[in-house]
């Protein structure tokens, strides 16, 4: 049953009075059969129902027509509000005071009912964050550890340490630097994409500029790892913004390199698709595990992942593709290996192309 | 490079940012004069007339691109620009008002000083006369004849690609945006459409690249331009 809202709509006090007047007529029906003190508890379960799916108006109303039915129809002199037995006064007052006490009662179960599911609600948040909490804290507090303790090494030890232990130590503050510039910049889109404050500053783009430029930010971290890439020429412009987009791929992009043994090939594949384009990061690892949709969760981390990311990439990647009516998917694909599809609407019809003015006029 | 050391002005008010650049500048032979605030740029920049100027745009007391409208008033030293990421709409505003590469923060003490490099040899050739043959990789674009080819091989380009790559040619490693673009191939009545610099930009890279979808040439700076990469300055 759902709960009564807090003021009763005018139907509940119409539905109230037509239950009331139900019972009347089937008590009426069967009056020779039924005794007094069984009329009253049958009212009682009316005013307790009323009670229970409309809240305390209308059963105060419920309780009130119940009196004036009971003494109308069946308390002698019958047909007049007239009463010689002064005891079925009492019996009247009781009746209403049971109903309202009724009605009090099952808004008091309501209330408690409320506060307890608001405390579950509350608590079920808290752990969310605090576990969100503990997560990106220690994904933020590893790097720093590493480069305070490198750093600091760098500086009391200096003279101890042989020319290989200085250079190791100067590479972990980069390389950590690094890491932590990464988890910085997801955390900003994150806050930026759950705020839903994010203005998408969309532009009419070829899907192979905004590919080119995703590879270009990954290029430098593929070492030996084969990276294949195809794009076809002939694709429509896209609306879009492309360093938005860029991120996304990025994103994808890495998290292709992070989850699959090294020296196995990752390939990026941009096609058009119905309404726009899908843009594919497939790679050879242990493939995504299903259900996949946890994947794309906040601060999830696949199994078997490094402590590298702060599970951010792909709930990004997802999040700025719905932020242009798109969508990314995790699937399995038929020869082994993960493949995150990730679509792209037109978004709009694309525009004109202004050619110069006399080419060659200008030197 | 010169025997008196190039003159630069850090203009940046983190002071671990200034220890970091005096110490990485110091070492590779730079003179520096540190600014911390606007005002102090402002009194700095006449005084000693730098060669460059490192210009971090999120400064305490005023807009850095204002900064660099003003100081492009007079003086024609490079400057680049230093930003936080969030901001490539600040970064457009910075290269619109004349400012001449922008890096994002963090970023190495190698990349800084490609940037210094390509910078401060534009800066030298400025005046001199113009290279007509432009040589990057196995790219050949002699802008006199207004003949391209690669590996050998002659490169048939529209009037309008041409157009384009001449300009990112004779500003070699120099990042332009869609609107210099715009305004230097469309002419100065162009609108903001940048999708039409974008669709010549695509097909210029499928004939000059190697691999067009892994661009090593012209480069992509998604949301604020592009830049014909020098093969020494390749980051």
């Amino acid at each position: 049953v759902d709960d009564p809202p807090e003021r009763a709509r005018p139907s509940a006090y119409a539905w109230t009075a037509l239950y009331v007047a139900l019972t009347t007529a089937a008590a009426w029906s069967a009056r020779t059969l039924v005794a007094l003190p069984d009329l009253v508890a049958l009212y009682l379960l009316v005013i307790m129902l009323v009670a229970v799916r409309y809240g305390r108006g209308p059963s105060a109303l419920a309780a009130a027509l119940s009196v004036i039915a009971y003494d109308w129809f069946f308390i002698e002199p019958l047909y007049t509000f007239a009463v010689h037995d002064q005891r079925n006064l009492l019996t009247f007052a009781i009746m209403f005071a049971v109903g309202l006490v009724i009605s009090e009662l099952v808004r008091r179960v309501r209330l408690h009912e409320r506060a307890a599911r608001a405390a579950l609600l509350r608590a079920r948040t808290e752990e969310i964050r605090s576990s969100l909490l503990t997560t990106v804290s220690h994904d933020l507090r590893t790097p720093l550890a590493a480069i305070a303790g490198a750093g600091s090494t760098l500086r009391e030890h200096a003279a101890e340490l042989d020319e290989a232990a200085r250079r190791e130590l100067c590479d972990t503050v980069c390389q950590e630097a690094d890491r932590l510039e990464r988890l910085v910049v997801n955390l900003l889109d994150m806050t930026r994409l759950s705020a839903g404050a994010l203005p998408l500053r969309r532009e009419w783009v070829p899907i192979d500029e905004v590919v080119g430029s995703a590879v270009g930010r990954v290029e430098g971290r593929l070492g030996a790892r084969p990276l294949r890439v195809e794009v076809p020429g002939e694709l429509p412009l896209v609306s879009l913004d492309p360093v938005l987009v860029e991120h996304a791929l990025v994103n994808l992009l890495e998290n292709a390199l992070r989850h699959t043994p090294p020296g196995t090939e990752v390939a990026l594949t941009a096609s058009a698709a119905e309404g726009g384009v899908a843009i594919e990061v497939a790679d050879r690892g242990p493939g995504v595990p299903e259900p996949s949709e946890p994947l794309f969760d906040k601060f999830v981390r696949g199994p078997g992942a490094s402590a590298q990311g702060a599970g951010l990439g792909l709930a990004i990647a997802r999040g700025v593709a719905r932020a242009h009516g798109g969508e990314v998917v995790a699937l399995n694909r038929a020869d082994g290996g993960a493949c995150f599809r990730m679509t792209l609407p037109l978004g709009g019809l694309p525009p004109r192309l202004a050619e110069p003015p006399q080419p060659g006029a200008r030197p | 490079m010169s025997s008196v050391p190039p003159l630069v002005l850090l203009v940046e008010d983190d002071p671990s940012m200034r220890r970091f650049l005096r110490a990485s500048l110091g070492a590779h032979a730079f003179r520096l004069v540190e600014a911390g605030t606007a005002r102090e740029a402002r009194t700095l920049a006449p005084s000693h007339n730098p060669e460059l100027v490192l210009l971090d745009l999120g400064l305490p007391d005023g807009d850095g691109v204002e900064l660099v409208r003003e100081l492009r008033g007079w003086s024609r030293a490079p400057i680049i620009v230093l930003s936080a990421r969030t901001d490539e709409a600040d970064k457009v505003g910075a290269l619109d008002a004349g400012a001449d590469d922008y890096l994002t923060k963090p970023f190495s003490t190698n990349e800084l000083l490609a940037r210094i490099r390509v910078a401060l040899r534009r800066a030298a050739e400025r005046g001199a006369p113009a290279e007509q043959v432009i040589l990057i990789d196995t790219l050949r674009i002699d802008l006199g004849r207004r003949e391209v080819s690669r590996d050998g091989q002659p490169v048939h380009l529209t009037p309008i690609e041409f157009r384009i790559l001449q300009l990112l040619a004779r500003n070699l490693g120099r990042l332009l945006t869609h609107r210099q673009i715009l305004a230097e191939v469309w002419g100065p009545g162009a609108g903001h459409e940048a999708h039409n610099v974008r669709v010549h930009m695509a097909s210029l890279r499928r004939k000059i690249e190697r691999d067009p979808a892994r661009p090593q040439l012209l480069v992509t700076e998604a949301g604020v331009g592009y830049r014909l990469r020098d093969g020494g300055a390749a980051g």
